[in-house]
């Protein structure tokens, strides 16, 4: 199939055809089926306790105990209903930070790559700035500043990450600002906030989606790092990496117990690492070629 | 040549300070965010307020803020971090003594993820239209979604709790000292001839710099297969093929040289990464670094640390990049001259 025919077809389409993109978007729908409906499939309460019946192993090893499918933890909490109550947790700071450090990069990306010049200079240093801390540092600095709780959570990620869009998206509204119809839009009288977002905006879109899916698995991996550290939300919420962080002191009675969540976190990462690989070789046109 | 490298490392350096100076402003200011009180702290519970508005005072908490930085950056550039909350001790040294570890242990990680890296991309670029490619390329999108904290707990699982054969706790099996010389343990070993410690650092070593190591390789891969991709196509590649060069001497004489620098400048930006996942992997293996003080730090809001800590990831972020941007310049002659 030639370029122009496959540019010219609806993208939601094209993007279908991509096994990534399909692949990748169906684990998500599992895993946002998962999150919504967790109190209806969860076979017990995330956090009840049944010490009679800590550490077991999953239904397929020596030391299971019928009921507990995926086995329990070190205070007998089933492993299947905090693995599906932790979803919720980990969609959640991934949509929201995603969201938001789209929101926060994108804008000052199109400030200053559409202005230029001081703007520009300001924005492009700040950037700089944050990227002399490592991300891991930086986040634990401003959940100490902020304290502990999902909503600083996702505050402290867009503060963090809000980088990674700034530096990728200012270089493409750089090359969009000097095509013709951004000088044409100007020039019929549109406002300059009316050309960034009805002209350049647009034109950066697929790459600012593609960003976002990458960015939602990023902001799976800090919450884990964050809650693995005891540093992201309350102890009653069932999360994936509180989950590791308390299996890890009993992993030689229950290797399971710290593997099931690993795969929970990778698994998830990986859909959207899928889902936005897929979408960057639907909208990258030279990557079809090859 | 040397002359004109040193004026490019000083100009990079008169960029750096003033950055470093932002970097420390804003450690500062998140850190005065804190919600716990740093007087209550380092009181005992049956203090009057006579005694906090002293402490208060004494620790300069009544002056206007920017005054505060001031006094606190003066104390920075006369090497005072403060003391520890929770151990006493100055911050300068803590760090002092667990600096090395991290940098020993980042040091290996890169080494890894370079001897992994480069020739795994060329290999990702070799498989390029095979079916193999499909299966290769999946596989490094799986590799890239597995951070370097879950890479160090799968390896433990792994090599030390399902196969038992490498240690996965601290630098040295608990009951083997080795006098401290320079505080880089692989160092000191040599220097006093302990071989047999020097073996069992490496050992110590091998899981958690893999795991750090991981975590960049499939950066790197792809890195340097799409450089090898830009260039494939340049004239000198196709000419060098007219003339009969085989396939694979093409590759790695005439793509490779030039494939290699944008995958060089990115992967110093990877090696500033690779230092901050230090922390996690350092937690992991109960690893006496930096990041283990600085997580025990947060958990026990022991403030001073946490900023002497973040300082000094920065610094060594900055450095990182100065080094790789130098290096950078060393080998690609068409920069050199352009300057």
């Amino acid at each position: 199939m030639s370029a122009a025919a496959v540019a010219g077809e609806n993208p939601l389409r094209r993007a279908l055809r991509s096994g990534r993109v399909v692949v990748g978007g169906s684990i998500l729908l599992i895993l946002l089926f998962c999150a919504v409906a967790a109190p209806l499939i969860a076979p017990y309460d995330p956090n009840e306790q049944d010490l009679l019946n800590a550490l077991k192993g999953p239904f397929w090893s020596d030391n299971a105990e019928p009921g507990f499918w995926l086995g329990t933890d070190n205070l007998g909490r089933d492993t299947l209903s905090r693995l599906i109550y932790g979803t919720r947790v980990a969609l959640f700071v991934a949509v929201c930070a995603a969201v938001g450090t789209m929101l926060f990069g994108t804008m000052l990306a199109l400030l200053a790559g559409y202005f230029g010049g001081v703007v520009d200079w300001i924005i492009s240093r700040a950037v700089d700035l944050w990227m002399s801390f490592p991300p891991v540092v930086l986040s634990l600095i401003l959940i100490v500043g902020f304290g502990v709780g999902i909503g600083n959570v996702i505050l402290a990620i867009i503060l963090v990450d809000w980088t990674r869009f700034c530096r990728v998206v200012r270089s493409e509204v750089l090359v969009i600002r000097r095509q013709n119809y951004v000088d044409a839009a100007r020039l019929s009288g549109f406002s300059h906030l009316r050309t960034m977002v009805r002209e350049v905006l647009p034109a950066a879109a697929p790459l600012i989606i593609t960003l976002m899916s990458l960015e939602m698995g990023i902001a799976v991996i800090v919450e884990a790092i964050l809650s693995f550290v005891g540093m992201s939300v309350e102890a009653s919420i069932p999360a994936w990496g509180v989950m590791i962080a308390d299996a890890r002191n009993y992993m030689y009675q229950s290797a399971w117990g710290l593997v099931l969540p690993i795969l929970a976190i990778v698994t998830t990462v990986l859909a959207f690492n899928l889902l936005g690989d897929g979408l960057r070789r639907t909208f990258d046109a030279r990557l079809q070629q090859h | 040549m040397s002359g004109e490298i040193l004026g490019i490392v000083l100009r990079r350096i008169a960029v750096a300070i003033p950055l470093m100076l932002l970097v420390s402003i804003l450690v500062f200011i998140v850190l005065r965010l804190i919600p716990a009180d740093p007087v209550a702290m380092s009181m005992p519970p049956n203090a009057t307020n006579e005694d906090i508005e002293a402490l208060r005072r004494e620790m300069g908490l009544h002056l206007p803020v920017m005054h505060q930085y001031a006094i606190w950056l003066g104390h920075i550039l006369e090497g005072d971090l403060g003391r520890s909350i929770a151990f006493g001790q100055p911050v300068f040294k803590l760090i002092g003594q667990s600096l090395p570890a991290t940098i020993e242990l980042a040091a290996f990680g890169a080494l890894f993820a370079t001897a992994i890296g480069l020739p795994g991309g060329i290999l990702l670029f070799r498989l390029r239209g095979r079916p193999s490619e499909q299966a290769v390329d999946v596989g490094s999108t799986l590799m890239m979604s597995i951070p370097e904290f879950l890479w160090a707990l799968f390896l433990i699982l792994v090599f030390g709790v399902a196969f038992n054969l490498l240690p996965f706790a601290g630098r040295l099996p608990p009951d083997m000292t080795i006098p401290k010389v320079t505080g880089f343990l692989l160092l000191d070993c040599l220097l006093t001839g302990d071989f047999t410690a020097f073996l069992e650092a490496i050992r110590h070593m091998l899981l958690p710099a893999l795991a750090l190591a991981l975590g960049t390789v499939p950066l790197i891969m792809r890195l340097l297969r799409s450089s090898l991709l830009d260039v494939i196509g340049e004239d000198y590649v196709t000419m060098a093929r007219l003339r009969g060069v085989p396939e694979r001497r093409v590759v790695n004489r005439h793509a490779l040289r030039n494939a290699l620098l944008p995958t060089l400048s990115l992967m110093g930006v990877q090696f500033g990464f690779l230092f901050g996942g230090t922390l996690l992997v350092e937690v992991i293996y109960s690893y006496p670094g930096l990041g283990n003080l600085m997580v025990e730090a947060v958990r026990n809001t022991d403030l001073p640390i946490i900023q002497g800590a973040a300082l000094v990831f920065a610094l060594a972020v900055l450095t990182i990049n100065l080094a790789v941007d130098v290096v950078y310049i060393v080998v690609n002659p068409k920069l050199r001259r352009a300057r």
